[in-house]
């Protein structure tokens, strides 16, 4: 049996590990050391051997717990290869003191996992358990914040600019997004998708928040109704100041209507 | 009595919850986490933000791969600082744990960065006041005078190391970005003697239970 997660949601349930991740760890845990070392070499993420980065957590656990120091040794080189490899693409060589940010989640990170080991605030790797990406992502994100906040540096993504902007107009655009997450994309809307998830990000941090506030969350700019959230509450401006900037995004996102 | 959870532990269990959301993005989700934690709406919002941008490409293609065959110098002094911490905390000894401690290159000042907001709350956290932590911030109390267990309950609510907080109060007092501003005087403030713990206990506005509490550490 798999060992069960300890932290608690705020009504008191236990997390539980998606199924498929449960299956993958209750196969890997019977696994001798042979297998389990070959598949630790694929790199492949759709490959049905390669195992993933929750079922590595719970591994290292696990082998700390029986003293197994080489399982647990070739299981965190794999698991911090991947971090670091994140970490690479999603705090870019160009933002300045990447290399001292990228080390500081590592290092986090191989804290959190230490302590967790030996008992010490062990829930907080169950969410790494459960969608290992997305805790990780907590992490860097809690790190990277609070540096660039003490640097006074706002994240600006250097744009990739093709010279020809987003080749969609606004409806077409709009059109797309709200498409997004509710049925499968296909190749070509992954493809633009993409490109418009990296022009979103290119855009000025006020007039990125208030377009993915009123167009992906779908808040109101402001409302007269005071107990409602509206995207200038979350900001913390006025309404006003939300339309400017939510128009200054979308000039620069959309074809323009005069180019269609 | 259940400790409160330091103020870094409170903010990552808020950018956990909205994280662990399913089906982001997702407004009646955000609202919902940002009522429970208004302390951290700003942070909420921004991750919120970043979590929605994510979601537009999930599952489109595959995350980036690390050659699992080499170790970078990065990932080599991750595994060692793993097997030092991993030691030290088997130890239990505050000594050993202190002599491992990672380093974090921006941590010098581990308070400079705090606003007033997070002043207050540490201040909370630790039984003491905005005042004795903005002591504490620009190294005004001798460190030979302040309890182990008084350094180790700040550290425990910044989140770092002992060790770090140490080096830091140790360290020969400097002007802060806090410590320039609101001069009154005609002549800037030299950098006069540190007070005592005990001094500055008694002179940072707390109260006879919170100064009986502190003195006992």
């Amino acid at each position: 049996m798999v060992r069960p997660l300890t932290k608690r949601t705020r009504t008191g349930a236990l997390y539980t590990r998606p199924p498929e991740i449960e299956i993958e760890i209750r196969a890997a845990l019977r696994e001798d050391w042979r297998t389990l070392r070959r598949r630790l070499e694929i790199t492949d993420g759709r490959s049905a051997e390669h195992v993933g980065s929750e079922c590595l957590v719970h591994l290292l656990r696990d082998a700390h717990r029986k003293g197994d120091d080489r399982r647990m040794g070739a299981v965190l080189q794999v698991l911090l290869g991947r971090c670091e490899a994140t970490l690479k693409s999603t705090i870019p060589e160009s933002e300045p003191g990447a290399g001292e940010m990228r080390e500081a989640v590592l290092g986090r990170f191989t804290e959190l996992l230490a302590r967790g080991c030996v008992g010490e605030r062990p829930e907080e790797l169950d969410f790494y358990e459960c969608r290992f990406n997305r805790a990780f992502q907590t992490l860097r994100f809690d790190v990277v914040d609070r540096e660039r906040r003490r640097l006074g540096r706002r994240v600006q993504v250097p744009r990739a600019d093709d010279g020809d902007g987003l080749p969609l107009s606004e409806e077409e655009g709009l059109a797309l997004l709200s498409e997004a997450g509710r049925t499968p994309p296909t190749q070509e809307q992954s493809a633009l998708l993409e490109k418009v998830k990296e022009a979103i990000e290119a855009l000025p941090a006020d007039e990125r928040n208030a377009f993915v506030l009123c167009r992906l969350y779908r808040y109101k700019a402001e409302s007269i109704d005071p107990a409602e959230t509206t995207a200038a509450v979350l900001c913390g401006c006025t309404g006003r100041t939300i339309r400017n900037r939510l128009s200054r995004a979308e000039t620069k996102l959309w074809r323009s209507k005069e180019k269609s | 009595m259940k400790p409160m959870p330091s103020l870094g532990a409170q903010r990552r269990e808020a950018l956990y919850a909205l994280a662990m959301a399913e089906n982001m993005p997702d407004a009646a989700v955000l609202d919902e986490i940002v009522r429970r934690y208004p302390q951290f709406s700003r942070e909420l919002t921004e991750f919120a933000v970043e979590l929605a941008l994510e979601s537009l490409v999930e599952g489109a293609a595959d995350g980036p791969s690390a050659d699992p065959t080499t170790v970078s110098p990065a990932v080599s002094r991750a595994m060692s600082l793993f097997h030092n911490r991993l030691y030290a905390l088997r130890q239990a000894g505050e000594a050993a744990v202190a002599k491992s401690a990672p380093s974090y290159a921006f941590m010098e000042n581990p308070l400079l960065d705090l606003d007033r907001r997070e002043l207050r709350a540490v201040a909370r956290g630790i039984g003491g006041s905005t005042m004795l932590v903005v002591k504490l911030r620009d190294r005004l109390i001798d460190p030979n005078t302040i309890p182990d267990r008084f350094k180790r309950r700040v550290s425990d609510e910044l989140e770092i190391p002992v060790e770090v907080l140490t080096a830091h109060l140790e360290a020969s007092p400097t002007e802060t970005q806090g410590s320039r501003q609101f001069y009154k005087a005609d002549h800037r403030p030299k950098q006069g003697g540190r007070q005592s713990f005990a001094d500055a206990v008694r002179s940072s506005g707390l109260t006879d239970e919170q100064q009986r509490h502190l003195l006992s550490l």
